[in-house]
């Protein structure tokens, strides 16, 4: 076991050597790479890298450019997650043989995923690796959307979002199926870790990186990632929508160990109505007229009910 | 914690899918991802029990998917050392995604395929369809005949493929059933010599090197995309045929055992002549040699690498022959077989012009009969006094009802 | 790059993030660090952006909220200092003005075309209502 990194405060942690590179293709304000830098800053040991078919991995790979500095495979949209607990595989049998190159290394291996990678097409081959327990990390970077094809609903879409795939109209108000509980899904997996995290609570998010990558075993990460592209919202605004989902409880920050237990670890001193959420992203605009304002009043009964069961899952230990 | 070696007597008694489990412990992989399927099935459960009973060290992952397997396949050779997996069909079939991205990505997995039939109608007995299916994936093909040939080839499929001016996976095909489940004496190595035949992993562009980080599986657009594939279609077209002729020799040497690219019967002085692949091979040896008897000058080339394509090597096998029985054991979905084509293909630019019909045979398992070949044979002989084709270029042999012809 | 043949590349389009060996990654800073030219690290980006951040050092205390939160690894934090922006990898989305927490503030964004130096100048004095 490698000693953790120590990040007492944002200025020490501000000592990281990044390793992940500037001049990607994602675009202004994405919060894909905020999210990718707290966890690849949360370590100073080998990093061992996995991305699906999506924003993050067309934007840093695209030929003859790498963002990555750090070792790190992309195959298809479904196997990332499968890719890197390969490459796990491998180093554990390289390490029974004695023939790692640099054997006193302690690599952490962590695959990235977008939620439509993860949620919908990668789902299998997710479940496959966190049932298995490779000791690897499986991130999903949840904007709720097929962004990188430019605005297809996936089964993280939460409902009564506008997207071309199931768009609002005279007749709709969009999408009609709510977000899947991928974390308890997950959980129900029996993982030692499983944790949903919010880049603007980087230090609630750091911590429990840091806590996935001292887990021997399969850590699943659910990171909210705000789209500006989709979630239609000026870029310069990531971390104020990241807020928004936070402290509204539509993203609560929790954690499950072992799958048994549930902690919340952000209670956000005010919470703000779920109308602000809504209110702050064009995908929800038209929920503001008349034909559609019931559904706002859904929405918050639906946040305060989900909050209510984290508590109640949190009390319960079980 | 060492692992055992394992005694084997001189000959042994294998089916095809054990004899390949046994070749892969021998080689001592590193990582085997895997996901069963019948007929390949026990070539996975054969590889478990090895590891249950610490004939194995290194890392054996049974995967929810074939999809899963070659991924699991795919990030374990990135991350550099020797892999192998093993599947059928349907399975195949959904891999085969992924077997496109690891020949793309130059990793050399070697993948034992037990060739069975593609549903619809599920069946699951031996055809090449699936075979067929990886023509254009960018793998090396080998094909064996027997168990005897899938032990030997796998050994060859990883010395070719991890060689550092190949670098391409390679798969190892046997009929499922036919060769899979069918038992014969296998003429073994002992585990020595059968690792020094292959020797230790030389890793390249290894993810594990902490000190070199390499990015494996980039996006190329329109201004990159071309040059990669040409880079890979060239490096099959002019490297690996000399690299297989190369470690075939080797292979020689070290058993005795000859293999060649085309494998020609009877061909010195044939004036007919069929083309097969698979178990068919033998069968129509044996009918090629009672021809004989009947004044009718048969033989018989099969192919030992599908991928790349032997051209010259067949140009070379079919140089005096007059008459030539294409048969292919895959539906043809709409068009001549597909060995008919690039035989004809490859006799078209030859300096001679035999007359060459095509047959279509065997599918889901359908047995070719001695009298099947027979038959044939006479059809090419009555070719050859004809001067023409006299039949049309494509037949259906042995499926019921009113004769398919075509063209 | 742009002109290389099929035959003048590493097999299976594979990249090098770095020109030969290095030992510790995470432990070598960017100015340290050999590139290879295939790290996005030396390409630019510059010419995405219609308005710049400009860095007012004046003001800054170093509070490291435009470092955590730059997307495109923009922001030059030294020995714990804010130093910079790195005007190559910078898109100019404006996230890193509107975390900055002082007053006034120490980063904003100006038209792309601005005079860095005259903008410093004049500054906004501090905001009394906040």
């Amino acid at each position: 076991m490698s000693e953790m990194k120590k990040i007492k405060n944002l200025k020490e942690f501000s000592t990281s050597a990044d390793r992940f590179e500037g001049a990607n293709l994602l675009c202004p304000g994405c919060a894909h790479s905020i999210i990718v830098r707290e966890i690849l800053n949360a370590t100073n040991d080998d990093l061992v890298l996995g991305a699906s078919t999506g924003c993050l991995e067309v934007c840093t790979a695209v030929y003859p450019y790498t963002s990555w500095d750090a070792s790190w495979i992309h195959i298809g949209f479904e196997n990332s997650s499968t890719a890197v607990a390969g490459a796990e595989s491998m180093y554990n049998a390289l390490k029974t043989k004695g023939r790692l190159k640099q054997p006193d290394r302690n690599p952490k291996f962590v695959a990235f995923g977008g939620d439509g990678a993860s949620y919908d097409i990668g789902f299998q081959w997710i479940s496959g690796c966190m049932e298995r327990n490779h000791n690897m990390m499986y991130v999903v970077l949840d904007n709720e959307v097929y962004a990188n094809t430019g605005g297809q609903r996936s089964s993280s879409t939460p409902i009564g979002g506008s997207n071309t795939t199931s768009p609002a109209g005279t007749h709709s108000y969009g999408e009609k199926h709510n977000k899947k509980d991928m974390m308890g899904i997950m959980a129900a997996h029996n993982i030692p870790y499983t944790a949903q995290v919010a880049p603007n609570k980087w230090k609630d998010m750091v911590k429990k990186i840091q806590k996935g990558f001292a887990t021997e075993g399969a850590v699943f990460i659910n990171a909210v990632s705000p789209c500006t592209t989709e979630w239609k919202f000026d870029p310069k605004d990531t971390m104020a929508l990241t807020d928004l989902s936070t402290d509204s409880l539509v993203f609560p920050l929790y954690e499950v160990i072992d799958g048994k237990e549930w902690n919340i670890t952000y209670r956000p001193k005010n919470v703000v109505p779920v109308e602000e959420y809504l209110a702050a992203q064009g995908r929800f605009k038209h929920l503001f007229k008349d034909q559609y304002k019931h559904m706002i009043k859904e929405w918050q009964e639906r946040v305060d009910e989900n909050w209510a069961y984290l508590n109640r899952r949190e009390e319960a230990r079980v | 914690m060492a692992f055992d070696k394992m005694e084997l007597r001189d000959v042994e008694v294998w089916d095809g899918n054990h004899a390949a489990a046994q070749a892969l412990r021998q080689c001592q992989v590193d990582v085997v991802a895997a996901y069963p399927i019948t007929p390949s099935t026990p070539i996975v459960e054969g590889y478990a029990k090895f590891q249950s009973d610490n004939f194995i060290e290194g890392e054996y992952v049974m995967v929810e998917s074939e999809h899963a397997a070659m991924s699991a396949c795919i990030g374990a050779a990135a991350a550099g050392g020797r892999v192998a997996t093993a599947t059928s069909s349907q399975g195949f079939a959904l891999m085969v995604e992924t077997l496109y991205q690891s020949s793309g990505m130059r990793l050399p997995i070697v993948l034992n395929v037990v060739n069975r039939a593609l549903a619809a109608p599920l069946n699951v007995n031996g055809d090449h369809s699936d075979m067929y299916l990886g023509r254009d994936s960018g793998w090396i093909q080998f094909d064996a005949y027997c168990p005897q040939d899938a032990y030997d080839l796998n050994f060859i499929a990883f010395k070719v493929s991890e060689d550092h001016d190949v670098r391409l996976p390679s798969m190892v095909h046997q009929d499922g059933f036919m060769t899979s489940h069918t038992a014969q004496g296998v003429t073994t190595m002992d585990d020595d010599k059968a690792y020094s035949f292959v020797g230790e992993y030389k890793p390249m562009n290894d993810m594990l090197d902490f000190e070199h980080p390499v990015t494996h599986g980039v996006q190329t657009e329109e201004d990159w995309h071309f040059e990669h594939k040409a880079r890979q279609h060239n490096d099959l077209m002019t490297k690996v045929s000399p690299k297989i002729d190369a470690v075939f020799e080797a292979f020689e040497k070290h058993t005795g055992r000859k293999y060649s690219q085309v494998e020609t019967y009877d061909m010195e002085d044939a004036d007919v002549a069929v083309f097969c692949l698979g178990t068919s091979v033998e069968t129509t040896r044996e009918v090629a040699r009672e021809m004989r008897t009947k004044g009718i000058k048969a033989g018989v080339v099969a192919l030992r690498v599908i991928r790349p394509f032997p051209f010259a090597k067949i140009q070379e096998a079919f140089k005096n022959v007059k008459a030539i029985a294409v048969l292919d054991r895959s539906a043809p979905g709409g068009a001549p077989g597909a060995m008919f084509n690039e035989i004809c293909a490859a006799m078209y630019a030859a300096e001679n012009s035999p007359l060459i019909s095509g047959y279509i045979y065997g599918l889901g398992g359908r047995d070719l009969t001695k009298a099947h070949l027979v038959d044939l044979y006479n059809e090419l002989e009555a070719n050859v006094k004809a001067g023409k084709v006299t039949t049309q270029l494509q037949q259906f042999i042995g499926v019921r009802g009113p004769k398919l012809a075509y063209l | 790059m742009a002109n290389t043949g099929w035959d003048e590349f590493e097999i299976g389009a594979m990249l090098r993030s770095f020109d030969g060996k290095i030992d510790d990654i995470a432990g070598t800073l960017q100015e340290d660090r050999a590139y290879s030219p295939n790290n996005s690290f030396v390409a630019s980006v510059a010419d995405w952006r219609i308005e710049k951040p400009v860095f007012n050092k004046d003001y800054c205390i170093d509070c490291q909220f435009c470092w955590i939160y730059c997307p495109d690894i923009s922001i030059i934090a030294r020995d714990k200092k804010m130093i910079g922006i790195d005007m190559d990898h910078c898109k100019g989305c404006g996230i890193c003005v509107e975390v900055c927490p002082t007053n006034p503030k120490s980063l904003l964004m100006f038209p792309e075309q601005a005079e860095e130096e005259a903008e410093l100048a004049n500054w906004p004095a501090k905001d009394e209502e906040k």
